[in-house]
């Protein structure tokens, strides 16, 4: 009649599988914490064990606590108690180990394409890379420049990019603290003193609300035409990530990965050993519009009315240009403001005349170089000067700036923007 | 009879379509005191579980709409201040020692409970559903993590009020920003799609009184359907549901063109949908069988 755990046998086979599934799940990139394995326990113990999909569901609730989780739950959870079911008699050797096995075997492979780490364990350069540089200055520029990031230099990249996002900071938030007057009055701390006189309100204490942080969302190029400034981008993306807690990281080549819960933490080097594991597709082609496809039909939530999109990419697209063109209108659309950082845009020689760029163009708000500090400087720099307005305001009202006068300064335009950096438009 | 059928019956009787999913998360957060996170797309329903649910136990529904900026104070408690002011007046010439006056002032007459408060102070625990909480932000999440774990709240001035019974808490998002995992590992989790085909028009049938079966059918392939299409706003369940009860007031008895395209407006909320989808109408209804009245008829 009753079906519960009640059998000590079966609870510490069972317990013991269950933990082998955790563990399984992690392995995978999917997180149940230690009390979500109690809780897992608990839940069994709370349900029919003779129902196979209540037995299912109960852990699914449980341990999966994100769609992305959820897939990955469903994919593993046959593989993982099919076994369980095969071994038949309770207390039988566990599955654990062949289940892992055959789950790692069904991980997307690495289809030659070069991990991260393996690229990174480069030290010298590739005979391509070496003719790459040899005929473009600015890539030479670029190696020099980005080989090694030291201590330092890491800091400043981490001041720069905190500079971009409080420049993009576009709106007070409805939360208040204190503040010497002119500000609201402060109701609560203003009785609070008068207490002190009697109840006559004789100090009064003022509030103002703080300047809130946009949302941003990166999206990354790693595909291999991108490889020269791979370097550059890891630490750009952690950096930022790092810098900036509103932000939500994603990496494409033919494909789209999040990996921004990679990248928090403060170890970089186990940060890359989980993204080389979770991008297999690190320096293959780039298919931008596919990527750009994917990230709004599954992630297009992230994205709202305050939300800074900045892509990192060449434009070199192999996919389907009309694909790029739809999302990016629709990105555009959705988007606080839309800024694309080229590496390339920093050579003087540059026009941006692929055609996946002439399609991506009409879209952008700010299109600019980021290829080394300098050019980040630079982006600070440019964002600083729209004052007034804010940055962000400012951009969208693109492309007609308001008419210039000679008492007020004329903001800058997308061609002084050009001329910063040397660029012919 | 299996624990997880009682609650199936539950929201069934109080007019909730619930698949097993919804039925096991529920019943675990039931059963083992667990906040349980809803997320999903607008319209399917999220709410609606934590409305189910709080008529199912015959309890209040307390609600915390998040939103930007929402603060401790919103959410907590706030003190009277008006009638504080008035207090203070009231009592200016009393003699009595200023920190005795004090104590009055901040005792519970001038204290404004906020749903957080209110929830853990009903002797019957309530249903406190946190509605949107990706719509506050992080601090705020913090802050609920702390309230949702130990179950108690400190004013300062008074003191601290422990829970007196565990409200059932449900929270819901939109994602419009990720949650904090701290927030994710705590809550059970449910994930709540678009309803399947089935699913929707038997919902339809329950909800809206007096509809045909084949135009509840006939709506439900539409909406099955235009929910492939790339759109601005995919319309949710509620859309679905305003736009039967909208066909049933005209007294339609089948989908047609004419009909459809008039009542466009209530299925889509952005004017690109509506443009879009108006574009290619008279096809895509052919594409779900429904015969389309000619113009020439007219």
């Amino acid at each position: 009649m009753n079906h519960k755990i009640d059998d000590i046998a079966l609870h510490g086979a069972l317990s013991a599988n269950v933990v082998g599934f955790c563990r399984l799940l992690r392995a995978q990139g999917s997180g149940p914490a230690l009390g979500e394995e109690q809780d897992a326990l608990r839940a069994l113990a709370a349900i029919d064990l003779s129902d196979p999909e209540d037995f299912r569901l109960s852990l699914r609730t449980v341990l999966a606590k994100t769609p992305a989780e959820q897939k990955l739950f469903d994919a593993l959870f046959d593989i993982y108690w099919s076994v369980w079911d095969r071994a038949g008699e309770l207390g039988q050797p566990q599955p654990e180990s062949s289940a892992s096995e055959k789950a790692s075997a069904n991980r997307p492979g690495k289809n030659g394409l070069t991990s991260i780490r393996d690229w990174l364990k480069q030290g010298e350069p590739t005979e391509e890379e070496r003719e790459a540089a040899g005929y473009s200055p600015i890539e030479v520029h670029t190696k020099r420049d980005f080989k090694d990031f030291n201590a330092e230099e890491l800091e400043e990249i981490g001041r720069l990019l905190q500079a971009i996002a409080r420049a993009l900071a576009t709106r007070f938030s409805r939360r208040y603290r204190p503040a010497r007057p002119p500000g609201r009055l402060d109701l609560r701390r203003t009785l609070r003193a008068s207490l002190r006189r009697g109840g006559e309100l004789l100090d009064l204490s003022y509030c103002r609300r703080t300047r809130q942080k946009p949302k941003l969302v990166l999206l990354c190029d790693v595909s291999k035409s991108m490889d020269l400034y791979s370097r550059f981008l890891i630490q750009f993306m952690y950096a930022f990530q790092n810098a900036y807690r509103r932000i939500e990281t994603f990496v494409f080549a033919t494909s789209l990965h999040h990996v921004a819960p990679l990248l928090r933490g403060n170890d970089l080097s186990a940060g890359l050993d989980a993204i080389a594991a979770q991008v297999p597709d690190w320096s293959g082609g780039t298919r931008i519009g596919a990527a750009l496809e994917t990230f709004l039909s599954e992630h297009a939530d992230l994205v709202d009315h305050q939300t800074a999109l900045v892509i990192v990419s060449d434009g070199w697209d192999t996919g389907e240009i009309e694909t790029l063109e739809e999302s990016m209108r629709a990105l555009q659309r959705r988007s606080r403001c839309l800024i694309w950082l080229n590496p390339l845009l920093g050579s003087p020689d540059y026009r941006p005349a692929t055609r996946g760029m002439q399609a991506a163009l009409p879209y952008i708000d700010l299109f600019a170089p980021a290829h080394n500090i300098d050019s980040l400087k630079a982006l600070v720099g440019y964002l600083m000067t729209l004052r007034g307005a804010t940055a962000a305001q400012y951009l969208r009202r693109r492309p007609e700036p308001p008419a210039s006068t000679k008492a007020v300064p004329a903001a800058p335009t997308r061609d002084d923007w050009y001329r910063r950096f040397g660029v012919q438009p | 009879m299996s624990t997880t059928a009682a609650i199936q019956e539950m929201l069934a009787e109080h007019g909730y379509v619930a698949d097993r999913q919804v039925v096991m998360s529920v019943y675990l957060a039931q059963t083992l005191e667990r906040p349980l996170l809803i997320e999903g797309p607008a319209g399917v329903g999220k709410t609606e579980v934590a409305k189910v649910v709080a008529r199912a136990l015959d309890t209040e529904l307390i609600r915390l709409q998040c939103y930007e900026g929402l603060d401790a104070h919103a959410a907590l408690y706030e003190w009277n201040y008006q009638r504080q002011l008035l207090h203070i007046k009231l009592d200016e010439k009393s003699q009595r020692p200023l920190a005795e006056r004090e104590a009055d002032l901040f005792s519970e007459d001038f204290l404004l409970k906020r749903p957080l408060l209110q929830a853990i102070t009903q002797p019957v625990p309530p249903v406190l559903l946190i509605d949107e909480l990706d719509r506050a932000d992080e601090e705020f999440e913090s802050f609920l993590l702390e309230v949702l774990s130990d179950w108690q709240i400190t004013i300062p001035e008074i003191g601290t009020i422990r829970a007196v019974a565990r409200p059932h808490v449900i929270l819901t998002s939109n994602r419009t920003r990720e949650l904090s995992d701290a927030v994710r590992r705590r809550c059970f989790y449910l994930w709540i799609d678009y309803p399947e085909f089935d699913k929707e028009v038997e919902i339809v049938r329950r909800k809206v009184n007096g509809i045909d079966i084949q135009l509840a059918e006939q709506i439900c392939r539409f909406m099955e359907k235009i929910r492939m299409q790339r759109l601005e706003k995919v319309p949710g369940v509620a859309e679905t549901l305003d736009w039967a009860k909208a066909l049933v007031a005209l007294h339609q008895h089948h989908l047609d063109l004419e009909v459809v395209a008039d009542t466009l407006g209530i299925v889509f909320k952005d004017q690109r949908d509506v443009a879009q989808v108006k574009q290619s109408l008279a096809e895509f209804l052919e594409g779900l069988g429904v015969r389309a009245k000619l113009a020439p008829e007219r």
